[in-house]
C-alpha cells in the first residue's frame, strides 16, 4: 500500500471512530503542481486527500485560528518535522494543548516521501533531536552564503532593495504559525509603534520587527517566504536569526512542549554577549 | 495594410517621447519580482510576462500616498497639500485586464466626490496596451466577458506580430493618437499578420454566479464558511488586484509635524471594520471573504453597473493557499444547478 | 433622503481647521466640544450644506480622524457641536482639547433626516446612552421651529444616572410644556434621589405608550436597544417606514471610496447614516 493510501485509511479511521473532529491535510490545487489545505470532516473527504513532495506548507497555523480547538475536541493534522516543532512551540507558548493534536507525520526530505511513526508531538522527540544535530549542516544556499559574506553596508543595501518591494499585505505574518497574536504590534495604534505605511522605512520597521519576534521561535518551515507575493527571500532573515540563537543559547526551537521559549526565559548562565 | 510599430524602433520611440517630456513605464522584472516600472531603454521591457505580478493600480493609486504635510504651532496649523504629479507619461505594454481594471475604478473614484489623486494621474497617462498571445492557468478575462485583446480602458491597442518583430497599432482614443503622432514617422505600413490572441477558456458561468449572489438568503449561506476555510486573512489578493481600491488614512509624525497618508488597506484584515468599542461587523474571515466577493460582484455592479473584476487572476495566481475569485465563482455557479 | 452634500473643494481629503470655543463634560468619559470654523469660506460651505443627520470626521493632525454625528441642529449653524466618548486614539486627544485649541473637521457628509416630511406630525424621539447626540440634533432642529410639529415626546434612557448626557438640556426639556420627556435608567443605575423611571428603554417606551397615529419616530441607540425597541414600536402599531434611525460604522474617507462602512450594498457614509427601520430591515443583519 502506498503512503497515500495508508494515510487515507488512517484518516478514515480517525474520523469514523470519532477520535478527531477534523483532519487537516492537503488536497489538489488549481494546477497540477499546487496543493491546497484540505479540511476533512467525514471519512469520504479522505478520498480527496493527497500526499506527495508538493505538500510543503506548514498547516499548523490553522490550529490556532478562529477558535478551532476551543471545544476541546481533538484535531488531526498532517505535518512534516518542522510542523511538529511548531506544535511544540505553540504548546510551550500556551496556544494549544499538545494532547489535543493528533499528528499524521510525513517527510519529503531527500525527495522521497516517507511516513513518520507517531501520533502525538512527544513521539517525535528523537527525530527532532537529530534535526538539531544536523541543523548547522543545512544544505548551503548560494544566495544565503552571498548575503552572509556581504559587508554590513552591502547587506543593508540588499535588504533595502528587497524591502522596497514589500506591499505590507502581511501574507508572511498570516501564513506563519508563530504569528498568532490577536492584535499584532503593527496593528496597535496607542501608541503607534510601527508605521503602517508601505514606504521604505515602514517596510523596514515591519520586516525587522517580525524577524525579532521570530528569533528563537522560527522552525524554518518557509511559509512566509513562499507566501510573499513579491518574492522577498524572508527565509534568509529567519534562518540567520535561528543560527544566532542556536549558537549563542544552544537553542533549537520546538524540541518539546516543555522547552522554554528562549527569549522569554532566563537562566543564570545565559551568555550576555549582547550587553555592550 | 496596417500600421506597424517594429520592436527595433522602440528605442527611437522612447527617445522621442522623452524629448517631448513624456516618461515611459512598462512591464519590468527586477529583484525577482515583476511590475510596471520606469523604462529608459527598450531592453528593459519584459514583454514575455503573461502578466506582471504587481498590477498597474499602484501607478494611479500608490500603496502609500502622502496627502498633507502638517505643522502645528501654538494656535496655528499649517498644512501643505501633496498633489499628484502633473507630468505626462505613457505606460507601454499594459495588459488588457489591467487597463480594464482602471476603467472599472473610475466611477468609484469619481462618485460625487472626485479623488484628484486618481484622476490627475488618469488624465496624464496614455495606456498602450498589448493584446495577449499567451495566457496561463489563472487568466480568466473571458469569464468576465472581456477578451485577451479587450480595448476597455486603453488608448492604444497593439497586436503582436506573428514573427514577434513588432506590433500592429490600433489607435483607440484622441489621447492615444496624440501620443502616437510623436512617433508617427517611426511606424511603417505593412502586411505583417498579427499573432492569434491567447485562448482563455471561460472558467465559470458569471451570470449564474451573479444570480446566486443577488439572492438575499444566500448572504448567510454555509457556502461562505466552506469556501473560505483556508483563507489566512492576508491582503495579498486585494493588494495585487487591479480594481481593489480600499484604503486607510494614517498620520505619520508627532504632535508638531508630520504627514497624513492614504495607504492601501484590505477587507481581508480583521481590523478593517473593527469599531473602537471592539464590535466588528465582519469578525470572521468568512464574513470578510464574502464581503470581497459581494463587493466585486454584487454591490459594485449595483452602483456602477460594472463588476469590479477584470479577470487578471492575480488573486488566485499568487494566493498563498490557492484560493481566489475563480474558485469561488466556479463553486457558486455550480450551486444553482 | 437621497440628497447628498457635494464637496466642492479640490482635495476631498483636506479638512477644515476649527477652533474649540466651548467644552462640556457630559458623563464619565463623554465630552462635548463646540467648534467654529476658522476660515469663513469653509463656514459658508458648511452653512449651505449642513442638514440634521449628517456626520463629520473630527480630527487631530498626528493622530487621525474619527467619525461622529453633528450633534448641533440645522437651525444653529454658527458652530458645530460634537459629543463623543473617549475611547480610541483620536478621541483621547480630542477629549483633552482646551478652549482655543485647533482641531480639524471634514464634512458634513451623508444624508439627513427629511424634517420637512415631519411637518404637522407628532414626533417621538427615543435614544439610549451616548446615542442621544444624533437624536438631539433632530430634536433641536424641530424645537427651534416648534410650531411646525404636533406633539413632541422624548424617551431617553441610560445605564446609570451619571451616564445621561446633556443633563442641562434634559432639565430644560423637562420644564417645557410643549415637550413630554420620559427619562429612565437601567435597573440598578438609579441614584437615591432619582425621580424618574427605572427600566430598559423598550419597556419604558411600552409603558409610555405613545400613539402611532400621525407620528414619526426617531430612534438612536446601541444595536441591542434598537433591536428590542423596534419590537416595542411594532407592538405599539408603528409602521417601519415612519421609524428613522442612524447607523454608524468605522469610516476613513467619509465619501464612499475607502470601502469599509458598507452594510451589505449600502454605504453608510453616502446612502446613510439616516435610514428608516424599513430600510434597515432589508439590510443583511449579519453585516451590521
Amino acid at each position: 500500500m502506498s503512503i497515500v493510501e495508508q494515510y487515507r485509511t488512517k484518516v478514515k479511521e480517525l474520523l469514523s471512530s470519532g477520535q478527531v473532529k477534523m483532519v487537516i491535510g492537503y488536497g489538489a490545487g488549481t494546477t497540477p503542481d499546487r496543493r491546497r489545505p484540505l479540511f476533512m470532516r467525514s471519512p469520504e473527504d479522505a478520498d480527496k486527500m493527497l500526499l506527495d513532495n508538493a505538500c510543503i506548507a506548514n498547516l499548523s497555523g490553522y490550529l490556532v485560528s478562529e477558535g478551532l480547538l476551543s471545544d476541546e475536541k481533538r484535531v488531526a493534522i498532517m505535518l512534516r518535522p518542522e510542523g511538529v516543532r511548531s506544535i511544540n512551540i505553540l504548546a510551550a507558548e500556551s496556544q494549544l494543548k499538545a494532547e489535543q493534536i493528533v499528528i499524521v507525520g510525513f517527510d519529503t526530505a531527500g525527495e522521497e516521501l516517507r511516513a513518520i511513526e507517531g501520533s502525538e508531538a512527544k513521539d517525535f522527540c528523537a527525530l527532532i533531536d537529530s534535526l538539531k544535530e544536523s541543523a548547522p549542516l543545512q544544505a548551503p544556499d548560494p544566495l544565503f552564503e552571498r548575503i552572509v559574506q556581504m559587508s554590513p553596508q552591502e547587506r543593508f543595501n540588499y535588504w533595502q532593495e528587497e524591502f522596497s518591494k514589500c506591499i505590507k499585505c502581511y501574507a508572511c505574518r498570516q501564513s506563519c504559525p508563530m504569528c498568532y497574536c490577536r492584535r499584532c504590534i503593527v496593528d496597535s495604534n496607542q501608541p503607534q509603534w510601527i508605521n503602517t505605511s508601505s514606504h521604505t522605512l515602514g517596510n523596514f520597521e515591519w520586516n525587522i520587527v517580525r524577524a525579532f519576534h521570530l528569533a528563537g521561535r522560527c522552525v524554518a518551515c518557509g511559509n512566509c517566504d513562499r507566501s510573499c507575493p513579491v518574492n522577498i527571500p524572508l527565509r534568509f532573515i529567519n534562518r540567520r536569526m535561528g543560527m544566532e540563537v542556536l549558537e549563542v543559547f544552544d537553542h533549537f526551537p520546538g524540541m518539546s512542549e516543555s522547552q522554554e521559549p528562549v527569549l522569554a526565559s532566563f537562566k543564570k548562565d545565559d551568555p550576555e554577549t549582547f550587553i555592550l | 495594410m496596417t500600421r506597424i510599430l517594429f520592436a527595433d524602433k522602440l528605442d527611437n520611440c522612447l527617445e522621442r517621447w522623452r524629448s517631448a517630456g513624456i516618461s515611459v513605464i512598462g512591464p519590468v522584472k527586477k529583484s525577482n519580482s515583476s511590475g510596471y516600472s520606469a523604462v529608459t531603454k527598450a531592453a528593459e521591457f519584459d514583454f514575455n510576462l503573461v502578466l506582471p505580478e504587481r498590477s498597474i493600480k499602484e501607478l494611479f493609486f500608490p500603496q502609500s500616498e502622502p496627502l498633507m504635510r502638517y505643522e502645528i504651532k501654538k494656535q496655528e496649523i499649517n498644512t501643505s497639500e501633496f498633489k499628484a504629479p502633473t507630468s505626462e507619461r505613457i505606460i507601454f505594454g499594459v495588459r488588457p485586464c489591467d487597463a480594464a481594471g482602471l476603467a472599472i475604478d473610475d466611477p468609484l473614484f469619481g462618485w460625487d466626490y472626485q479623488d484628484e489623486y486618481w484622476f490627475q494621474r488618469r488624465r496624464e497617462t496614455v495606456l498602450v496596451t498589448i493584446a495577449c498571445t499567451k495566457a496561463d492557468d489563472f487568466c480568466m478575462c473571458t469569464s468576465l466577458k472581456l477578451t485577451p485583446d479587450s480595448e476597455k480602458g486603453s488608448d492604444i491597442l497593439l497586436r503582436p506580430l506573428e514573427n514577434n518583430s513588432g506590433w500592429q497599432v490600433e489607435e483607440l482614443t484622441d489621447r492615444g493618437r496624440e501620443a502616437f503622432k510623436i512617433i508617427a514617422d517611426l511606424l511603417q505600413e505593412s502586411q505583417e499578420k498579427a499573432a492569434p490572441t491567447a485562448v482563455v477558456e471561460e472558467k465559470f458561468d458569471l451570470e449564474a454566479a451573479l444570480a446566486w449572489l443577488k439572492e438575499p438568503e444566500n448572504f448567510e449561506s454555509h457556502f461562505w464558511k466552506e469556501i473560505s476555510m483556508r483563507c489566512i486573512g492576508c491582503g495579498s489578493c486585494t493588494f495585487l488586484c487591479p480594481t481593489c481600491h480600499c484604503f486607510d488614512i494614517q498620520d505619520e509624525g508627532d504632535t508638531y509635524s508630520g504627514i497624513r497618508r492614504k495607504n492601501w488597506d484590505s477587507c481581508s484584515f480583521a481590523l478593517f471594520t473593527m469599531h473602537t468599542s471592539g464590535h466588528n461587523p465582519r469578525s470572521t474571515q468568512s464574513a470578510r471573504w464574502r464581503q470581497r466577493i459581494m463587493h466585486k460582484f454584487n454591490y459594485f455592479p449595483g452602483k456602477f453597473n460594472l463588476n469590479s473584476c477584470s479577470g487578471c487572476g492575480r488573486c488566485s495566481r499568487q494566493c498563498p493557499v490557492d484560493m481566489g475569485i475563480t474558485e469561488t465563482l466556479q463553486e457558486l455557479s455550480k450551486l444553482l444547478r | 433622503m437621497k440628497e447628498n452634500s457635494i464637496n466642492a473643494q479640490d482635495n476631498i481629503y483636506k479638512p477644515a481647521i476649527m477652533k474649540v470655543v466651548a467644552k462640556h463634560d457630559e458623563a464619565p468619559g463623554v465630552k462635548t466640544l463646540r467648534i467654529e470654523f476658522v476660515d469663513p469660506v469653509e463656514h459658508e460651505r458648511f452653512k449651505t450644506t449642513y442638514r440634521t443627520g449628517m456626520f463629520g470626521l473630527y480630527g487631530v493632525y498626528g493622530e487621525g480622524e474619527s467619525t461622529f454625528c453633528v450633534a448641533s441642529p440645522e437651525t444653529r449653524k454658527e458652530y458645530i457641536e460634537c459629543t463623543f466618548r473617549q475611547s480610541g486614539r483620536v478621541t483621547s486627544v480630542l477629549a483633552n482639547a482646551e478652549i482655543g485649541d485647533l482641531i480639524t473637521y471634514r464634512g458634513p457628509y451623508g444624508n439627513r433626516f427629511p424634517i420637512e416630511e415631519f411637518y404637522g406630525k407628532n414626533l417621538l424621539f427615543i435614544a439610549g446612552g451616548i446615542a442621544l447626540p444624533p437624536t438631539r440634533s433632530v430634536i433641536w432642529s424641530c424645537l427651534d421651529q416648534r410650531e411646525k410639529f404636533g406633539k413632541v415626546t422624548i424617551v431617553y434612557g441610560a445605564r446609570t444616572v451619571a451616564d445621561l448626557v446633556y443633563k442641562h438640556e434634559l432639565d430644560e426639556w423637562m420644564e417645557r410644556d410643549d415637550v413630554e420627556l420620559v427619562l429612565a435608567v437601567d435597573p440598578g443605575g438609579e441614584s437615591p434621589d432619582w425621580k424618574h423611571k427605572v427600566g430598559f428603554v423598550p419597556t419604558v417606551l411600552e409603558q409610555a405608550a405613545p400613539s402611532p397615529d400621525n407620528c414619526i419616530a426617531v430612534l438612536c441607540g446601541p444595536p441591542i436597544m434598537i433591536k428590542f425597541t423596534l419590537i416595542a414600536l411594532k407592538k405599539l402599531g408603528f409602521d417601519e417606514k415612519s421609524v428613522y434611525t442612524t447607523l454608524e460604522n468605522r469610516m476613513k474617507c467619509g465619501v464612499g471610496k475607502c470601502g469599509r462602512c458598507n452594510v451589505g450594498s449600502v454605504y453608510i457614509c453616502k446612502e446613510g447614516p439616516v435610514f428608516t427601520a424599513d430600510e434597515v430591515s432589508r439590510m443583511p443583519a449579519a453585516d451590521l
